[in-house]
């Protein structure tokens, strides 16, 4: 018998948990969370590092970044297409849980997937690269708000009626390519004109960038604390945003 | 309270399209109830919203007393669902599917794994419990999926098309299956294109065409009311010499149709044909060799509301012959 005794926070929590282990069983090595979440983020790396005249210690955090922004970001069009397909996400909408626990564990797949592959990139370069991390509490931070804030991005767009990841990766990646060439990826954003610097903050990479940058020593254009507030907001604004778009769905059906 | 389901001017809009039009109806506790209806009628949106997958445009519905729109945790907790495709997680194995279900219902870990070992030897997949489903047969992932509607113990089962697609073995498994779960208590609430099985197995039974309830009633006194399609099957040895004329002319004969080397008499008053075949045959020293009565089935019931051939999901292409002409045809080709 369902256990009637249990909070209800402490349920939805549960529940959210058990939705996130089945997702990381069941999609993290998957074809498409393999492509877009690791093999997209690094190929891009080396397609853009391969020939600059920046040492390699100074772009271990663009590769920390991106493989934050793209590996957090997949899992959601990943699962949710998939799911609506095999009619499995219907199994969500019929259980005791609300629809809020079941999107934060989505969420929280993308960021374990985002984060756990994002630590790789930081031990190679302590490894082989000599970084160093001077402050592991901005490492830290970077890490949960940018898998946070990226996985809620691709849970926001997860709610486009699609029944295949590529219907979404295919508009999630109109907004992914060309946030790398406003966040001071490949560009520092003090070379940038000012006009490009005004929309380069507006960019939530631009603070993943930063943090990194931060984290392991080098030099930011906006500073800690502006980064990790933006970063915030962003959290906020995709979480209640993929939300509503998610029960606006749910009207439509 | 006596009813499990209730629903009350249940609608559904698309845009334009009025798919589910005002309906009313109760399932009683512990009845199988049938919802009948062609493709497109609003079986699949009805059910939908009485389980919480959609939200109605208009109308509620209640589930054991609790209203799926303002409480649906509570009425959720009531209900396992069976859709028409089963969605099984395939990555994972039979276990973990049923595992995974009972975490969904938050259900204590020991629990969880009793609830999941019982069902797994009831529906004789015990021994393959640590497989991947993707690797199972149809009907074995339809078991699964009925298996997991059934980890937190609810009090209504809802099945849409439970036995479409699947082999005559499966089928009778599954249908033996339901009438034990209802036997235990469970109200089911069954979604079926199959008319048979609805006749077989359901208390009552609703028709929905156009997203309107055409009817709800038990299956005989639905049957009962088209009481024109009665009629009786007759064989004569030797054959008459011009049988339809002669038999036409039969007191309450409203229509004769030949079958093979059998008649088809319809009828409002069987039991007067038979006394003027009885005559008839004496009169003209032919041996009656078969004699059947045959009552209108459910699926005249079905189509003479719907005003479509459940095999074909068509309109007729004879609907300018008369209703009892139709059904003999449609018996025909059975």
């Amino acid at each position: 018998m369902t256990n009637v005794h249990s909070s209800h926070y402490g349920r939805e929590i549960r529940v959210a948990w058990a939705i996130a282990v089945k997702d990381m069983r069941t999609y993290y090595t998957k074809p498409p969370s393999l492509m877009f979440g690791i093999l997209f983020p690094f190929s891009l790396f080396l397609s853009f590092s391969i020939g600059t005249k920046a040492p390699l210690v100074a772009q271990i955090p663009i590769l920390i970044s991106q493989t934050l922004f793209f590996a957090s970001s997949s899992i959601g069009p990943v699962v949710i297409p998939t799911e609506r397909a095999n009619q499995t996400f219907d199994r969500f909408l019929t259980s005791p849980v609300s629809l809020l626990s079941v999107l934060i564990g989505k969420t929280l797949a993308g960021i374990i997937y985002g984060a756990g592959i994002s630590v790789i990139p930081v031990l190679v370069g302590i490894a082989f690269f000599g970084s160093q991390v001077i402050s592991l509490g901005a490492l830290l931070i970077c890490f949960v708000l940018s898998s946070l804030a990226f996985s809620a991005l691709g849970i926001m767009f997860a709610s486009i009626p699609g029944q295949t990841p590529g219907q979404v990766m295919m508009p999630l990646n109109f907004v992914r390519i060309p946030l790398l060439f406003i966040s001071g990826v490949y560009t520092p954003i003090h070379e940038l004109p000012v006009w490009m610097q005004a929309v380069s903050m507006l960019s939530p990479l631009t603070h993943t960038v930063e943090l990194a940058r931060y984290a392991t020593g080098g030099e930011t254009f906006f500073g800690p604390t502006l980064n990790i507030a933006i970063l915030t907001v962003y959290t906020v604004a995709f979480l209640f945003m993929g939300i509503r778009f998610h029960i606006m769905n749910q009207r439509k059906e | 309270m006596n009813n499990a389901i209730e629903a009350i001017n249940l609608t559904k809009c698309y845009g334009d399209l009025l798919a589910v039009d005002h309906i009313n109806f109760e399932v009683k506790k512990g009845e199988i109830f049938g919802f009948l209806g062609p493709n497109g009628a609003g079986k699949t949106t009805t059910i939908r919203m009485l389980t919480g997958i959609s939200l109605p445009t208009e109308g509620t519905a209640t589930i054991m007393e609790h209203d799926i729109g303002r409480h649906p945790i509570e009425a959720k907790e009531q209900m396992g669902i069976v859709p028409d495709v089963s969605n099984v997680y395939n990555e994972l194995s039979a276990w973990d599917n049923l595992i995974f279900t009972g975490k969904l219902y938050d259900m204590p870990k020991a629990s969880r794994g009793t609830r999941a070992e019982e069902l797994l030897r009831m529906f004789g997949l015990y021994e393959r419990r640590k497989e991947k489903v993707q690797g199972f047969s149809r009907g074995m992932k339809r078991r699964i999926c009925i298996a997991m509607a059934l980890m937190n113990r609810s009090s209504i089962l809802f099945l849409d098309e439970p036995t479409s697609g699947l082999d005559v073995q499966s089928v009778l498994i599954i249908r033996d299956l339901i009438r034990q779960l209802n036997q235990q208590g469970l109200t089911i609430f069954l979604t079926t294109h199959n008319i048979e099985e609805a006749s077989q197995m359901c208390d009552r039974v609703a028709i929905i065409n156009h997203g309107k309830i055409a009817a709800i009633d038990t299956p005989e006194k639905l049957k009962r009311t088209l009481e024109s399609l009665q009629s009786v099957e007759v064989a004569f040895e030797p054959p008459p010499q011009d049988p339809l004329k002669d038999l036409e002319k039969l007191p309450d004969a409203s229509k004769v149709v030949k079958e093979g080397d059998k008649f088809r008499i319809f009828t409002r008053d069987p039991p007067a044909v038979l006394d003027s075949l009885w005559k008839y045959s004496q009169n003209n020293r032919l041996k009656l060799i078969t004699v059947n009565t045959v009552g209108p089935s459910l699926e005249d019931v079905f189509v003479k509301l719907t005003g479509i051939s459940p095999a074909t999901e068509e309109k007729p292409d004879n609907a300018g012959r008369g209703e009892a002409e139709r059904m003999a045809q449609r018996r025909k080709t059975r």
